[in-house]
């Protein structure tokens, strides 16, 4: 099945080009072309152990794919960049250093002077509502606070593409909530060099608040089934009909496998 | 019988001899251990003795050995007795403390699986204590096996004045056939030996990797593993430096639950009402009462029999003692530094490479096994002139460095190793990610996060350079009628001491010695490993509820 409810691209910051992944002897996917626009945040959704996660490994460089390849700004990437920065479902801060410093850890490879890192990371910290916190450890802090630093840190880096695995996993769902109403506020702002961002969740509602374009992802090796443009103003509202409408049709895409 | 056969049978009585501690070891530790969970009186007195003896090198036990078995009971099975001893105070503090840790971290719904049950004192150990401590065993058992290795190399044959004691096994046997100058027979027993350690390394890790698979728990929930039971000598001398510690402590435990102070007094809350576990109560609190009884009347005994002369004597050699430990306190650090470097630079290169490692985490186990001062004068003979060419005046202490380093380095590296393992996939994508240098990678990820297993392992180091320097400080004719000898050096007076027959100053330069160590250990060492504990611990970096 190939069902396209909407094409159309917007200058294209990350693509993958055919690619395809095999781990031992077993396929995890193939064929599969996607791409993330300007300003855009992509979805990729699908069952649990389709190769989500994997893929998104693929796309920032940690894994090489057997086949096709993936391009940044139309160039090849063979290896892990700051220029496009992974954040994990299970949150990684470090517990010896505090807030700021985690963060400075992302402008490491800027080489940048110590005073002006410093006001960087700051910078950042205030720009995911930290503000305060900069001398705290991340034991000290809520799972929503560090997710934050987190995000801070991947965004010091100055990527041009942000991948996010499952991010709100581990966040209660009123935690969860809050930092979704304020991401994209977050992740395109005026002092973001950010272009655009893939999302991997399995939380449907998520992925319509959050995305612009959802890529299903399913069967073995998986394949690309779906690929829908949600076209919704922002913020979105979960309640609208439109909203149900859109996960009513990612649902569809996921069923007709009859794997979810 | 043929030498060939004499050499396999002595090898055999080696391993046969560190298997029997490594076992008593393991029986007397669930004997204890399981004491220690019913009585808070014998606990504390267990693992406060146990602290203390663990940070204690086993050489300090050498002169009190020498005194209580050789002189005391004398003959075959005295020197045998204080060989085993000797080994056995090499083994027996990390396996003890590791089953005292795995009985204190039983679940509590096995507890009450087995409680509601009504298990009795052997089918608790039997179905729930025993397996669960089995990894822990397994942990220890390739590093007790070489430390009690390295340990039988030097108590197999010892020497008091013109006395020189021996029992029979591999060790005493290479000593003699160094002697002779027979070379031939030396390598030949070295390769027996060293199949022989092969073997038993191979099997020790398959015992492992079953003990591992089929005992540990297999659960959502992360093991507490650097979280453990907070040590007793390091609960109570860590508010000495920080008093407000104490008062929290108190009204920590004031305000605490009955169910959540498992961590300190076991499980006492459901077995007060038991008369068998009350005798056991009673019982353990009337050992470790005991035990202490024991010590208190020992020393005092030892110390009023010790007259006003002798008290002079000894009084007048202690400056000469702390000097010749400063100077060892120096060729430690550098051993330790030394250690650490190559741990930390060799574990991080080989830890992303699954066939180097597997390969070269194999010839270190066994190397590590191979005992240092069995192979040790092959390789003086072979490179004494290289080394002499270019280090000179320096020649001896360089060799004295290099027994410690290959006596002592392994602890390091394995625990170095270990903890670079334990850095989660996601850390090591993000330092992938951001870019990172080797030396920011090292800097601000490898270093910090690896401080507990590095504090344990430079810990075990430290603890155990001082045997490497023993042997290393004095050795009379070690190969073509040279000698290694140094010129300061406690370790060399102790030696020398004993050489000579005179005891009493061997014990007192031993009890200065452990009285440092001591104090090093609650001083810096708790401390280090508290505040890495506190602050340092890598796993605590993944947030996954």
């Amino acid at each position: 099945m190939k069902k396209i409810i909407k094409g159309g691209e917007v200058g294209r910051v990350l693509e993958a080009v055919n690619i395809g992944f095999t781990y031992g002897k077993r396929k995890i996917f193939e064929k599969i072309s996607m791409s993330v626009g300007n300003g855009r945040i992509v979805a990729v959704v699908g069952p649990s152990g389709v190769g989500k996660s994997t893929l998104l490994r693929v796309l920032g460089g940690f894994l090489r794919p057997d086949e096709g390849k993936v391009l940044l700004m139309g160039k090849e990437v063979t290896r892990p960049t700051p220029k496009i920065m992974l954040i994990h479902q299970s949150i990684v801060t470090f517990p010896w250093m505090t807030a700021l410093e985690n963060v400075m850890l992302g402008l490491k490879y800027r080489k940048l002077p110590k005073e002006l890192c410093k006001a960087i990371a700051r910078q950042m910290l205030e720009m995911v509502g930290l503000e305060g916190f900069e001398d705290f450890y991340p034991k000290e802090l809520s799972g929503g606070m560090r997710q934050r630093i987190a995000i801070a840190r991947a965004l010091a880096a100055d990527p041009l593409v942000l991948l996010m695995d499952e991010p709100f996993a581990h966040l209660d769902e009123l935690t969860a909530e809050a930092l979704r109403r304020e991401l994209y506020k977050i992740l395109f702002n005026v002092n973001s060099t950010l272009k655009g961002v893939i999302l991997v969740s399995h939380n449907l509602s998520e992925v319509v608040e959050l995305s612009d374009v959802v890529y299903v992802l399913n069967g073995r090796p998986a394949t690309i089934v779906a690929k829908v443009e949600i076209e919704m103003e922002r913020p979105r509202n979960p309640r609208d009909q439109k909203f149900y409408y859109y996960i009513d049709v990612l649902n569809d895409t996921l069923l007709y496998k009859g794997e979810v | 019988m043929d030498l060939i056969s004499i050499m396999i049978l002595a090898a055999l009585a080696s391993t046969a001899r560190v298997f029997t501690v490594i076992g008593l070891s393991i029986l007397t530790g669930w004997g204890f251990g399981y004491i220690s969970i019913k009585s808070k009186v014998f606990e504390n007195v267990y693992v406060a003795l146990n602290e203390v003896f663990e940070s204690v090198p086993v050489i300090a036990f050498f002169p009190v050995v020498l005194i209580l078995f050789v002189n005391r009971i004398g003959g075959f099975v005295g020197v045998e007795l204080a060989s085993d001893f000797l080994v056995f105070t090499a083994v027996v503090w990390n396996i003890w403390i590791g089953i005292y840790q795995a009985f204190k971290t039983v679940p509590i719904p096995m507890i009450e699986e087995i409680e509601n049950l009504r298990y009795g004192f052997l089918d608790k150990l039997r179905y729930l204590y025993i397996p669960f401590s089995m990894p822990r065993i397994a942990a220890n058992l390739i590093p007790s096996f070489s430390d009690a290795f390295f340990y039988i190399m030097v108590s197999e044959v010892f020497t008091i004045g013109s006395t020189s004691y021996s029992t029979f096994g591999i060790g005493s046997l290479i000593v003699k056939l160094v002697r002779l100058g027979m070379w031939n027979y030396v390598s030949y027993a070295l390769l027996i030996l060293g199949i022989i350690i092969g073997g038993s390394v191979y099997l020790l890790r398959e015992f492992s990797t079953y003990a591992i698979a089929r005992y540990s728990l297999e659960s959502d929930i992360p093991v507490p593993r650097t979280r453990q039971i907070q040590r007793y000598v390091a609960k109570f001398y860590s508010p000495i430096i920080k008093p407000t510690k104490r008062i929290r402590y108190y009204f920590a435990s004031k305000r605490t639950p009955a169910r959540g102070r498992r961590g300190k007094g076991g499980y006492d809350y459901y077995s007060e009402r038991e008369t068998g576990q009350r005798i056991l109560k009673v019982l353990g609190s009337a050992v470790a009462l005991l035990i202490l009884g024991i010590i208190i009347y020992s020393s005092f005994s030892l110390l009023t029999s010790i007259t006003y002369a002798e008290w002079r004597y000894i009084f007048s050699n202690t400056l000469e003692i702390v000097y010749a430990l400063a100077y060892d306190y120096a060729r430690v650090a550098v051993i330790a530094v030394l250690s650490f470097l190559v741990a930390l630079f060799v574990s991080y290169s080989i830890v992303n490479h699954r066939r180097i490692e597997a390969l070269l985490m194999s010839i270190i186990q066994i190397l590590a096994a191979y005992p240092a001062p069995a192979y040790f004068p092959i390789l003086f003979a072979v490179t004494y002139g290289i080394v002499y060419r270019f280090s000179g005046a320096l020649t001896t202490e360089f060799f004295v460095i290099l027994l410690g380093f290959l006596s002592t380095f392994y602890y390091i590296f394995y625990n170095i190793w270990v903890g670079i393992k334990a850095i989660p996939k996601e850390i090591w994508e993000l330092m992938d990610n951001l870019g990172m240098s080797y030396f920011q990678r090292i800097r601000y990820v490898v270093l910090p996060g690896t401080l507990p297993y590095t504090v344990t392992g430079l810990t075990s180091t430290i603890n155990s350079a001082w045997g490497g320097l023993m042997i290393a400080e004095y050795w009379p004719n070690i190969v073509d009628g040279k000698s290694l000898e140094v010129s300061h050096g406690l370790m060399k007076l102790l030696d020398v001491w004993t050489y000579q027959g005179n005891l009493m100053l061997a014990s007192w330069a031993s009890f200065i010695f452990s009285l440092f160590v001591i104090v090093f250990s609650v001083v810096f060492t708790r401390n280090m490993m508290n505040l890495s504990k506190e602050k340092y611990v890598i796993e605590e970096g993944i947030y996954a509820t």
